[in-house]
């Protein structure tokens, strides 16, 4: 299991225990954590699954995937250098403990 | 593992007129059916449809037998699958975010929609359908295409021949015949619009597409073009006037969402509740299973959206419009790679400018005889008029 952590806009924190090879937008959606949407299932297609990654985390997510950029400008919230598309986060055993936090508007 | 069930007594006719007791029906007792008169297996629950259109690997967009071909005289992006899917459909992306609409057409829209309401006679009966659904998202569309210059009529009569054409699958000739008139018109005016945007770049899907450092061939442009004409006037049109109808059916509901300003979430209850698009095709590549039936390579699966959306397992009540629900995890824009391009631009514009004027302009706006609006459509679905009083 991997744990991971969602900070609402308003500070809320929901910690879920997440099966690895899951991403970080999927277990919102299995855990029914308020503000993802993953509206594309996961195609990178939507930007409703935008998600800052706390800077303590930063390097172990590593860098944008091929695309994720491009898509990342179709977000409804600020982007900013921790910005990710969740779906793209894949969950691996060295991401135990990973936080992230969630921006206001998705759609 | 058996084949699917095959369901002979539903006709094209009873779906265009009411599905949903018949997804109701199927939901409970033959989710997954093959039904003749429209030659595809129906996929009524909302693991499946949202599943087939998840796995491009195994459902394929690329359904060669469909009309859509002759409809627009091209293989456009909504056809596609993989890397030349999402290069055509990144080509003109950008257009549709949340940014650009905010920094530089939330405005522009706001006026427009003022101006057709301010045409409208107050103490009287008009069709909100008519007079400001179709025109308004038409408008408002002609400027994120890039397309002014083209009337209302004009924009409207485009998508609704593209869509008729699309839908042909009775292949009658004559209906080619309207829309190879209505293309012939399109790409006249789209290259006029793509020289003067050449000279005077701004942020429409044209503008952006003409002036990328690598753009996609010029028949792409045209095509995908033509898919947002399409796919971007019948939808916000039906969409705005099935929520006006579920609010004004449901006056508490209305009133809270005034109080709380919750234009949004009528937004989302209204495409969940009656989903413009209802239903989208894809072709089996290989031999699969769905739901504990087999499903052969080859076979056309149908994503019956409209029935996921009031799936059971997922909705209390699925079958009223209910604002304030919990969840509302609705596939009216489909999901997987062909999601919808403008489900930020129809929530925008419907949602936040076009909802939230027509209801401050006339607070206490009425629907004399809702039993005498007529729905229609089993591809496609709405009212096919909204007569309300104004006040
Ligand atoms: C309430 C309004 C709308 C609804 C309910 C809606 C629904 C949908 C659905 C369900 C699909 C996917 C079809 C499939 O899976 O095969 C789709 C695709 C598409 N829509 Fe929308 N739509 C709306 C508004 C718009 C607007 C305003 C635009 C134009 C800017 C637009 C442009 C497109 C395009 C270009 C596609 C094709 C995407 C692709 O194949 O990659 N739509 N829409
Ligand atoms: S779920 Fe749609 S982009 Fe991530």
């Amino acid at each position: 299991m991997v744990k991971v952590t969602y900070v609402a806009a308003d500070g809320t924190r929901t910690d879920v225990d997440a099966e690895p090879g899951s991403n970080v937008m999927q277990t919102a959606l299995d855990n029914d954590v308020d503000g993802i949407v993953g509206e594309c299932g996961g195609a990178m297609m939507c930007a409703t699954c935008h998600c800052y990654v706390d800077e303590d985390w930063t390097g172990a997510t590593g860098a944008r995937n091929d695309g994720e950029d491009d898509m990342l400008d179709c977000a409804a919230d600020e982007v900013k250098p921790s910005s990710r598309l969740s779906c793209q986060i894949k969950l691996t055993e060295a991401l135990d403990g990973l936080v992230v936090h969630l921006p206001e508007e998705q759609a | 593992m058996p084949l699917a069930p095959v369901d002979e007594t539903v006709s094209i006719g009873d779906l265009v007129r009411d599905p949903y007791p018949i997804y109701r029906r199927m939901r409970a007792e033959t989710p997954v059916v093959r039904v003749p008169s429209v030659k595809r297996t129906f996929l009524t629950k909302a693991a499946h449809t949202k599943m087939v259109k998840d796995d491009v690997v195994r459902f394929s967009s690329n359904d060669p037998t469909t009309p859509m071909e002759p409809a627009f005289r091209a293989h456009t992006l909504m056809r596609k699958d993989g890397e030349e899917h999402r290069r055509e459909r990144m080509a003109m992306q950008k257009a549709f975010t949340p940014k650009v609409i905010k920094t530089n057409w939330a405005q522009l829209y706001r006026d427009i929609t003022d101006r057709y309401l301010d045409r409208l006679p107050r103490g009287e009966t008009v069709d909100l359908y008519s007079e400001i659904c179709a025109p308004v998202s038409a408008r408002i569309l002609t400027h994120i295409l890039g397309l002014e210059g083209a009337s209302d009529e004009e924009m409207m009569r485009w998508s609704q021949q593209l869509i008729d054409g699309a839908g042909n699958f009775g292949w009658d000739p004559k209906l080619f015949e309207i829309t190879d008139k209505a293309n012939d018109e399109m790409d006249v005016h789209i290259a006029a619009c793509a020289e003067r945007l050449r000279a005077e770049p701004n942020d429409s899907a044209l503008s952006l597409m003409v002036n990328a450092a690598d753009p996609i061939p010029w028949s792409q442009i045209v095509a995908n073009i033509k898919i947002a004409i399409g796919g971007g006037i019948n939808e916000p049109r039906d969409a705005m006037a099935t929520i006006v109808y579920g609010l004004l059916t449901n006056p508490d509901q209305l009133e809270e969402v005034r109080r709380q300003e919750a234009w949004g979430a009528a937004f989302e209850e209204g495409i969940r509740w009656v989903a413009p698009i209802q239903a989208s095709s894809r072709l089996v590549m290989e031999d699969t299973e769905i739901g504990g039936i087999d499903i052969p390579k080859g076979d056309i699966v149908m994503s019956i959206q409209a029935s996921a959306n009031r799936d059971e397992e997922l909705f209390e009540e699925g079958e009223d419009y209910h604002v304030f629900r919990d969840k509302n995890p609705h596939q009216a824009f489909g999901t997987g790679p062909h999601h919808c391009a403008g489900a930020h631009i129809a929530r925008r514009t419907v949602g936040e400018i076009m909802m939230p004027e027509l209801f401050e302009r006339f607070p206490n706006m009425s629907l004399p005889d809702p039993e005498a609006i007529v729905w229609h459509g089993f591809g496609f679905r709405g009212p096919l008029s909204m007569p309300v009083t104004l006040n």
